[in-house]
């Protein structure tokens, strides 16, 4: 059996297209990951720990935390802080966490999508698109 | 079986050191030296020396004595009062804190926890947390904290006081920095450091108690110190 040109040439562009697709999407996930750590360095892993894990009965655990069950709550909290205790795992927290306003709504979308990569078995990107108008709703 | 084994090592090194007499020599000293650095000296004593004039035989006489931290008095988070009567006897680890500080406090209280589980049941060992928001940081609010942190025996003690006299303590004779800034997140900035102090109320040592290794060092000079009143 004898190859055509035209023919290896097409199956090769085919491959290409495909596999461009996939790397576009995992592009953007790698970035979101990448920028989400270093948000996370900066703002949150005083508190909660590089690997997440928490302090003792202060600060509650990201990492096998139930809490992840609620995206919406965590973004809204990441945002505005949180006041009065808060369940984790069946555990009372009750000291609060500020607020950080100065964060973007990109940065909050890189810093959950890092967090649900890390800690909440998700293999995909929470983008800003997704995050503003959750962070408009809680600000209500 | 040890003997089997260092029986023929130890006669070969007797060969090689009569063949090499400078060798030895040389070898010899180098153990000497190595003796001397890691057990022979003190920790230094920080801070500048302070004038002080005594009434001797009716007459002033003005002499200088080391950086002392002068008497002081606080409240622990069990409500009781702390005083330099309460270390005297022990080596102790100073710092300067607020529980709502959200930089670099958890850092150190991770770190100085890991000082705790390591000389837990020391009796020779205090670790004297001040707070430098007393406002905020009442008995119960120090209570609930060093409780949350896993501390419930006397051995760190968290303290809360007198504004001004936490601020002067630390500044003038823990020799740290704090003051209070608008812009910090929380308010206040503070430096991270962690001092050791000896029984005689002598800063032995001052450490950067928000990274592993400055703390790693801390703990390798408390064992040091604790050393010199053991010998």
């Amino acid at each position: 059996m004898k190859y055509t040109f035209p023919g290896v040439f097409a199956f090769l562009l085919f491959l290409t297209t495909v596999f461009a697709c996939q790397s576009e999407e995992e592009i953007k996930r790698q970035r979101y990951i990448t920028e989400g750590i270093l948000v996370y360095k900066n703002n949150c892993a005083n508190c909660h720990q590089p690997k997440g894990e928490g302090l003792a009965a202060l600060y509650p655990p990201l990492a096998k935390s139930d809490y992840l069950g609620d995206k919406n709550s965590v973004i809204c909290l990441i945002r505005y802080g949180q006041k009065g205790p808060i369940v984790v795992n069946g555990k009372t927290y009750n000291h609060p966490m500020p607020a950080q306003p100065q964060l973007s709504d990109l940065e909050v979308a890189e810093l959950v999508t890092y967090i649900y990569n890390e800690w909440g078995n998700e293999k995909k990107v929470t983008s800003v698109t997704d995050v503003t108008p959750i962070l408009k709703e809680c600000k209500k | 079986m040890l003997t089997r084994k260092l029986k023929p090592a130890l006669i070969r090194l007797c060969s090689f050191c009569k063949r090499n007499s400078s060798a030895t020599l040389l070898i010899t000293l180098a153990v000497l030296l190595l003796r001397c650095n890691s057990s022979g000296d003190k920790l230094p004593i920080l801070g500048e020396r302070e004038a002080v004039t005594k009434t001797v035989d009716g007459k002033p006489v003005t002499d200088s004595v080391d950086h002392t931290i002068p008497d002081f008095k606080f409240i622990s988070q069990y409500g009781d009062t702390v005083t330099a009567k309460t270390v005297s006897g022990k080596i102790y680890v100073a710092d300067f804190f607020f529980t709502s500080c959200p930089t670099i406090c958890p850092k150190m209280k991770v770190q100085l926890k890991r000082v705790y589980e390591k000389f837990k049941g020391n009796p020779n060992v205090i670790l004297l947390s001040h707070t430098i928001d007393p406002a905020h940081d009442s008995v119960s609010v120090l209570n609930q904290f060093a409780k949350d942190l896993g501390v419930t025996d006397h051995q760190w003690l968290f303290v809360t006081g007198d504004r001004e006299k936490i601020y002067d303590i630390g500044q003038g004779s823990y020799m740290v920095t704090a003051q209070e800034d608008a812009s910090a997140p929380g308010g206040v900035v503070h430096s991270g450091a962690f001092i050791l102090v000896d029984k005689e109320r002598h800063i032995r040592g001052i450490y950067d108690g928000t990274t592993e290794a400055g703390v790693d060092k801390l703990i390798n000079d408390m064992n040091r110190l604790l050393a010199e009143y053991t010998s």
